[in-house]
């Protein structure tokens, strides 16, 4: 409920921010793309809590399952994380739902999941459909202890998709039309640093 | 279309972190080197045009370092490979000043004409994993942009047509007409040369070859092993862009190949880029 009173409050923080007098699905104004950059970042980094929060051991496993559902609710339907690593070219190819089990499922005693302070967000561009579609990069440290033993460790770069659309919602019997953000695809490759 | 370091960085000052951790200080030299990183293909183009500061921050058009000449120097100095790319130092500092000549400077982008990508994949056709490359490019459709393919190259395509030519060809004799073409019967089989029978400029479409047979089932997508961008958007130049996953400050989207061609050449690379005789 508080997640769902954070969102509610964000959107409408955007929809102030941007103002009502939107006209049709068209090109988005730089003042505009910046509300809609901290949205997407704002959507990512809940991602990124979700991750660290699934793959912590000491998450039961209750709370790993109900926060699946919020990540999950984060994403376009049908979208695919595309995991590669340094020692393959090979490109495996996960449903959002599975990778975070198969994250949730991995058989270290501890893992702890950092983010680099580095990110880097496109333009957005618009596709045949009229939404706007761009990608934000962040760098993900992972690390799976046995006992005091390090196992495994790697840097990961994610690339993820966000789609922005219009839509529109009714507050006080009034039509308020706001750009929405929805994370979709994201490729997940090993780094060497 | 405006950009977001600065935005960015206010933003991650003033609120929550990645879920519950930073990465300390002893990290600082990794941080440096993914900021240093070309990290998109966006990103080698925002830098290539000076349209981002040394900060990675967004300069916008009214900005006075906005696509200056003397940042884009420095900019693209840092484009390129500099642990494989053979590219003597002549020649960057020419295309370096070609591309900022303060009376007609040349930008890039996603809409500029003459790029495509060269996607090298694998595909799964008959029992074996098979290497094809996709030429794709960008264009204009409904409200926006999308990529398409162009073109394939499938060694098993190129044997399939390796059509012969002269008097050890197989053929239809000249008086074939005379028996209802009941020599067909034997010309057109299986594992035999059907191209054999077709006019001597014939040239194999792979592109609705492929598409037919993904259509079918026969050729199964597994996998994109590695892309590269090919770009003749600036005239007199051809340049190519190569991801390096390594460590370092030369990482990331960088130009592995620059070459100065004229119009003929330009014509032959991209029969030789596309696979074609």
């Amino acid at each position: 409920m508080k997640n769902y009173i954070t969102r509610l409050s964000i959107t409408l923080g955007i929809i102030c921010f941007l103002g009502i007098n939107l006209s049709a699905q068209t090109a988005v104004d730089p003042n505009r793309e910046k509300a809609i950059d901290s949205l997407a970042l704002e959507k990512v980094k809940d991602l990124g809590k979700y991750i660290s929060i699934i793959g912590n051991k000491d998450t039961q496993f209750s709370e790993a399952t109900r926060v699946m559902g919020r990540a999950e609710e984060l994403f376009a339907a049908g979208s695919e994380m595309g995991v590669s690593s340094l020692a393959s070219e090979e490109v495996e190819y996960y449903k959002v739902r599975e990778y975070f089990k198969r994250l949730m499922a991995l058989n270290y005693d501890k893992v702890t999941i950092e983010w680099y302070d580095v990110q880097y967000i496109s333009d957005l561009e618009r596709q045949p459909d009229g939404k706007y579609v761009g990608v934000v990069t962040v760098y993900q440290k992972f690390e799976g202890k046995s006992g005091d033993l390090l196992k495994y460790k790697d840097t990961t770069k994610k690339d993820i998709t966000i789609y922005v659309e219009k839509k529109s919602t009714q507050i006080a019997g009034r039509t308020v039309e706001f750009w929405d953000v929805i994370l979709g695809d994201i490729r997940v490759s090993e780094t060497s640093t | 279309m405006i950009k977001r370091f600065s935005l960015l960085l206010l933003v991650l000052s003033s609120v929550v972190t990645f879920g519950n951790a930073q990465i300390v200080d002893d990290n600082y030299e990794i941080e440096q080197q993914l900021l240093a990183s070309t990290k998109q293909l966006n990103q080698f183009f925002k830098r290539f045009n000076g349209e981002e500061n040394n900060r990675g921050d967004e300069l916008e058009p009214g900005d006075r370092q906005y696509r200056n000449p003397r940042l884009r120097k420095r900019y693209l100095s840092m484009l390129f490979d500099e642990e494989y790319a053979q590219i003597s130092k002549d020649l960057k500092d020419k295309f370096i000043d070609f591309t900022t000549n303060s009376d007609d400077p040349e930008y890039l982008g996603l809409r500029s004409d003459e790029w495509f990508a060269v996607v090298n994949t694998t595909f799964e056709y008959e029992g074996r994993e098979e290497p094809m490359a996709l030429y794709m490019q960008m264009q204009q459709e409904g409200l926006g942009y999308e990529w398409v393919i162009s073109g394939v190259s499938f060694e098993k395509y190129k044997q399939m047509f390796n059509k012969q030519r002269g008097e050890t060809k197989e053929f239809l004799h000249p008086m074939s007409h005379e028996l209802d073409f009941m020599n067909l019967r034997k010309a057109l089989v299986k594992e035999g040369s059907p191209e054999s029978y077709t006019l001597a400029d014939f040239q194999p479409d792979y592109l609705t070859l492929f598409l037919y047979e993904v259509k079918k089932g026969l050729l199964k997508f597994k996998n994109v092993n590695r892309i590269s961008f090919h770009f003749f958007s600036l005239e007199g130049w051809y340049f190519t862009l190569n991801n390096f996953n390594r460590t370092g400050y030369n990482s990331g989207w960088l130009i592995s190949d620059l070459t100065e061609i004229n119009k003929p050449q330009k014509e032959q690379l991209l029969k030789l880029i596309y696979d074609k005789k």
